[in-house]
């Protein structure tokens, strides 16, 4: 028999048996920064391929919203804060070793950009629009001249912000579910395949539509690899991320994990986009909301599960 | 600093000494006392441990700190700079001992090995008030300190150093 006692306060690791830092603002932005990251990199990388025509829903329309997804999740972060008005001060320093500091960095690099991208085809959306001030319609002829270093600038820091979202929590060593390296390259993923999700929903080109399916299909299976592997690593590690493990397998976050994130996320919509392939009719809405929404329930499950999962002693 | 797990009797009183020093908000902590029973009666054994931040050499939550408002020291005390300080929670959460908390002023806050008083030659407020002489403050660089000394001819421990955290709390047992 082992009996704890403890004298203290509150906000005790043994009295609040679990950490209770991070709340839906945390997951809520992993999850938007993944999809803006996902939508950039296709942007960028069929603009670099010349695809702009037969892509317009992935070059043109999608990368529009990918703004208000980094606004919305920035405001987010921004709510997460305790300390708001001092929120300045992670642009006073460099931190390389934390992935917040160089997260930080590529969204003050990466929003800009994308404000950039969406100027230059709001015409896709307000055929008539007009910049009214004769500086911005020089800028603009400016900046389209540069639009394939753009795209460039948007593909690799589009990378860098769709592995930050995990590896931000993987620094973590404190909490053993989040510390695995797997955890940059699975959100890269899940963000990647948010990203071809969301440009099917806005497509009305069948060629492209097919594409981001057959793309979305390969996505699913790699991430669905990476989940394999993840809990592998963890039942052949040490005793706490063996008990990390085991809060989805059998612990109180196995149904949500397996039937959110892996049935309805993962599995479902990729059977539908095969079907889809196969020249069944399938309302490409459904697969896409789908994995959206598995996208989302993956972070949030990471993040609270994290949070429960601790060095034991 | 050392704590003598056999010598300490668990009577909080170091608790109450870092609020009161400290001004630690109601509701907060900064250190804590820990009783683990362990064995069947008549054959019990008692450990008592007062517990803190562990100013660890190799500090995850320095390293997580996007601002460098967790820092090192001279001398090495890990501390949180509040002006500096956004509140993100990354050190609460890269912290294996649990040892921060969010001041309701918005800043995170920890044991700060009383720093104000060590400048002046004082120990820290928890060792200067044990009742049963516990707890040994000092520099662990100098051979002869208090807690060198001790940590010489005692058995001890320190917790979880399977983190990779280097702690610099040790526990005599």
């Amino acid at each position: 028999m082992k009996e704890e006692l403890i004298v203290s306060g509150r906000m005790n690791h043994l009295v609040d048996p679990q950490l209770n830092i991070w709340h839906w603002q945390i997951p809520l932005y992993l999850f938007l920064g993944g999809l803006a990251a996902g939508i950039l990199f296709f942007t960028a990388l069929f603009f670099i391929n010349g695809k702009e025509n037969e892509y317009p829903a992935a070059v043109k329309k999608a990368p529009v919203i990918v703004p208000f997804l980094l606004i919305l999740g920035l405001l987010a972060l921004f709510i997460d804060l305790r300390h708001k008005l001092y929120f300045w001060q992670l642009y006073t320093n460099i931190k390389l070793q934390s992935p917040m500091s160089w997260g930080a960095w590529t969204l003050m690099v990466i929003t800009p950009v994308s404000f950039i991208w969406a100027a230059l085809y709001i015409r896709e959306f307000f055929p008539n629009w007009d910049w009214k001030y004769t500086w911005i319609k020089l800028l603009e002829v400016f900046l389209i001249g540069y639009k394939k270093t753009i795209a460039w600038i948007m593909l690799i820091f589009s990378v860098i912000l769709g592995i930050y979202t995990g590896i931000l929590l993987s620094a973590f060593n404190a909490r053993p579910l989040w510390n695995t390296s797997i955890l940059g390259p699975l959100f890269l993923t899940s963000g990647l395949s948010a990203g071809a999700a969301t440009i099917m929903l806005l497509s009305k080109s069948a060629v492209e539509k097919k594409r981001f399916a057959q793309i979305d299909l390969i996505l699913i299976g790699i991430e669905v690899f990476l989940i394999i592997h993840m809990f592998m690593g963890f039942m052949a590690s040490t005793q706490v991320q063996i008990d990390a493990a085991k809060l989805f397998l059998g612990g109180p976050y196995t149904m949500a994990f397996w039937i959110f994130v892996v049935a309805l996320g993962l599995v479902i919509p990729a059977l539908l986009e095969f079907l889809e392939l196969r020249k069944f009719h399938i309302p490409v809405l459904i697969s896409s909301l789908l994995i959206l929404f598995g996208s989302i329930m993956l972070r949030f499950i990471i993040v609270y599960a994290g949070q429960v999962s601790r060095w034991l002693y | 600093m050392a704590v003598d797990t056999k010598k300490c009797v668990g009577c909080s009183d170091c608790v109450v000494a870092c609020q009161t020093e400290n001004n630690v908000p109601i509701g907060y902590c900064r250190e804590w006392v820990v009783e683990v029973m362990a064995g069947t009666y008549p054959q019990l054994e008692i450990e008592i441990r007062s517990e803190r931040c562990n100013h660890c050499k190799n500090s995850p939550c320095v390293r997580c700190c996007p601002t460098g408002a967790s820092h090192y020291s001279d001398g090495g005390i890990v501390l949180v700079e509040s002006k500096e300080c956004i509140g993100c929670g990354a050190c609460i959460a890269s912290c294996p001992y649990d040892a921060r908390y969010p001041h309701p002023d918005g800043y995170v806050d920890k044991c700060t090995f009383c720093i104000h008083r060590v400048k002046n030659g004082l120990d820290t407020a928890c060792a200067s008030v044990c009742p049963t002489k516990c707890i040994y403050f000092g520099d662990l660089d100098d051979p002869n300190s208090k807690v060198s000394m001790i940590l010489k001819r005692r058995k001890y421990k320190t917790l979880i150093p399977e983190a990779g955290t280097n702690p610099q709390l040790y526990f005599i047992i």
